[in-house]
């Protein structure tokens, strides 16, 4: 499919899904950058950075498909209003400090559901999309085996598991916000337009499908893990929490982030970004 | 080896950890390196909320880069300071955690805002990297070795910090008063970052004897200040009436060093300079809090190594 | 048991692997890789490295340096148009190099 640039449905759709997934990468590595000098060791330090690089560099592929659509660079990030980010409200949750368990649990449970969702966007009828999936593939892996490899390491002791079970307990409901909505008619617009080749009802049936059984193996508890034995898994209202980010809702901590990454760019009043860069192929 | 010998032998790149040195050579090489470490640790550390503030996501990704490879360059150097044999890497975070480690003088200085970002990540990258050029021949190989990669990494800070200098000083009128002021606020310090003038350092440079340092303050200095007074005018700053700074007969810059607030100096060399401790407490505290991580992965008490005395005997 | 031997050519140069032994422990691991790495080409210093403590990890398990678009971590990405200095001319020039062998590879 090539974009029809008069369709304002699939102008839409695309957009919305440009910036659930940008917005979702972008953030987190904006929450991530808060273990620079602050991580375990200097070598976990340097992988932590490592990653988060990594998921800016998503976001601005994601981004970059929005100028196509003819957005400006400012208004995707720096001048558009904090209520209109589409990041689920896992990644802008705050860290406590020193709790490494939680960038770790928030990892595991982001990158299982990223690596899905890059498996629904594979055969995309937008072919840049298509395309781009290829390069974010070949990054994600070690992020989801870095963050397995530590939960691991991290179960295996008392006081490191407690903590970890703390995390699950935090973080599970928010991560279940990574499968809401930002606009129901808009979604199935996604789908139905073939932008993405999956609902995010099955998407979410799927992340919990590899998430409970593979959290259970490490003896720990999952929130809500009854579900399992009714009708297979599924994500239900009861289980999400307040604000779950896609429609506009967020957490307090989210205006804060917001805040400070904006301050700079208000605070100078600048009116454009600066680009090294040129636009990725 | 006695220590006539290391002088008489002293050359790039001569001694490596197989060598028998003596502990004198062992102490002096241990203190310098670890200096330099902490300093990446602690240049890092300032650096770090600037990945945040960062006004673009083009930005954001080469701060993010750059403390990365600082913290980087911290691994390769305490590594380096390691295999001297005289402190673990771990005893050398816990004495910079707990104020008893030595680093650069600008890193002590708290940073407010963007327009200070080029007086750090260009000056003193730009200054730093002289210094760590001729390090390439220092006499420890480790070091030397450490200095290699270390180089061939920084050049891309100091340009990133070049392009945010040319950014600011091509923005608006505010964004240049302000890079100018940071500027002012800023180059003291800069030019400190040499120390004093070999003349006026009382003890004997050990460390050059033994070929650990390959040039002097004052010809660093020098080099600094003929690269980078040119360039700083080049972008439309003005050089401070104070410190006075003029071109001799040669060309070359001169520091009138009493112009220069020494006893800050030296307050910020032992670490009791009162605004920089915020630093270095807010870094001892982030290590602190992830205490519990080492402890997890390497067992409570295990000796460096992970390795129990008997698997090693 | 299999040692992995590397070898230093001369003072301040890296420890390059060249090859491995077989021998029973490290002492005679040394001996043997003396004669059979060291005899003939320049030398200055060998490592040996029992080779079950030898991990590894290749392309086929991670993408080094990235599959996306990292030009920020590069000084080409930097252009200026000033004269810089020979210490940040030296590291561009080295850049570029590990670059186009990052384009090759």
């Amino acid at each position: 499919m090539t974009l029809d640039p008069n369709d304002l449905d699939e102008r839409e759709a695309l957009a919305a899904l440009c910036k659930r997934l940008g917005d979702d990468e972008f953030v987190l590595a904006e929450r991530y950058t808060e273990w620079q000098v602050r991580s375990p060791s200097l070598e976990s330090d340097l992988a932590l950075s490592n990653i988060a690089q990594d998921e800016l560099g998503h976001a601005r592929l994601w981004y970059d498909l929005l100028i196509d659509l003819g957005y400006e660079e400012p208004e995707i990030v720096y001048e558009r209003d904090a209520d209109e980010w589409h990041h689920s409200t896992l990644v802008e949750q705050p860290f406590a400090e020193g709790d490494w368990t939680d960038p770790i649990v928030r990892s595991y449970l982001y990158d299982v559901a990223e690596k899905l969702r890059l498996a629904t966007l594979e055969e995309s009828t937008h072919p840049k999309i298509a395309d781009r999936v290829g390069k974010i593939q070949g990054e994600e892996n070690y992020h989801l085996e870095h963050a397995q490899n530590w939960l691991e390491r991290l179960v295996a002791d008392d006081e490191g598991k407690e903590r970890v079970q703390n995390a699950v307990d935090r973080l599970f409901p928010y991560a279940l916000t990574l499968f809401e909505p930002v606009d129901p008619d808009v979604e199935d617009d996604i789908v139905d337009l073939g932008l993405r080749d999956a609902t995010l009802a099955e998407m979410g049936e799927e992340w919990l499908s590899v998430v409970i059984p593979y959290l259970e193996s490490l003896d720990l508890d999952v929130p809500e893990s009854g579900v399992e034995g009714m009708d297979g898994y599924a994500v239900t209202d009861e289980m999400l929490p307040e604000h779950v980010g896609r429609d506009g809702s967020h957490t307090e901590a989210w205006s804060d982030l917001f805040e400070e990454f904006t301050h700079t760019y208000h605070d100078l009043g600048r009116d454009q970004s600066t680009k090294i860069m040129g636009r990725p192929e | 080896m006695d220590i006539e010998t290391v002088k008489e032998r002293a050359g790039p790149r001569e001694f490596s950890p197989g060598d028998d040195l003596p502990e004198e050579y062992r102490k002096a090489a241990t203190r310098m390196i670890e200096f330099h470490a902490n300093s990446e640790i602690m240049g890092a550390y300032l650096e770090r909320p600037f990945i945040r503030q960062a006004p673009s996501i083009d930005r954001k990704l080469a701060f993010s880069a750059k403390v990365q490879d600082e913290i980087g360059h911290g691994q390769l150097l305490y590594r380096a300071a390691e295999t001297l044999g005289i402190k673990t890497r771990e005893e050398m975070l816990d004495d910079l955690a707990e104020g008893r480690g030595k680093f650069l003088n600008c890193f002590h200085y708290p940073m407010d805002g963007w327009v200070e970002t080029p007086m750090i990540a260009f000056f003193v990258d730009g200054a730093a990297m002289r210094r760590q050029a001729t390090l390439r021949r220092t006499s420890w190989e480790p070091y030397a070795h450490a200095m290699d990669k270390v180089c061939f990494e920084e050049g891309f800070h100091v340009k990133h910090g070049e392009d945010i200098l040319r950014t600011l000083m091509n923005g608006s009128r505010a964004e240049q008063r302000r890079t100018q002021e940071a500027f002012e606020e800023w180059w003291p310090r800069i030019i400190q970052f040499f120390g004093p003038t070999d003349d006026k350092s009382t003890h004997h440079d050990f460390a050059a004897d033994v070929g650990l340092k390959q040039m002097t303050n004052d010809e660093l200095r020098q080099a600094f200040l003929d690269m980078y007074v040119p360039k700083a005018r080049k972008y439309g700053l003005e050089i401070p009436e104070y410190p006075r700074v003029s071109q001799n007969d040669e060309g070359r810059w001169v520091v009138e060093e009493d112009d220069l607030d020494w006893d800050e100096f030296f307050t910020v060399a032992k670490n009791n300079y009162e605004p920089g401790l915020g630093q270095i407490n807010g870094r001892a505290r982030a290590q602190e809090a992830v205490e519990w991580v080492r402890d997890v992965i390497e067992g409570d008490g295990a000796p460096a190594g992970g390795r129990s005395p008997q698997a090693a005997d | 048991m299999i040692w992995e031997v590397f070898r230093q050519e001369k003072k301040g140069d890296y420890h390059t692997h060249c090859g491995n032994v077989h021998a029973p422990d490290r002492e005679m691991a040394k001996q043997f890789a003396a004669i059979q790495h060291g005899r003939r080409k320049p030398t200055n210093s060998i490592w040996v490295v029992p080779k079950d403590e030898v991990g590894e990890i290749d392309t086929d398990d991670v993408p080094f340096g990235g599959t996306t678009d990292k030009a920020y971590r590069w000084t080409t990405a930097y252009n200026l148009q000033t004269e810089q200095a020979r210490e940040v001319e030296e590291s561009d020039s080295e850049q570029q190099e590990a670059e186009k062998q990052r384009g090759e590879a």
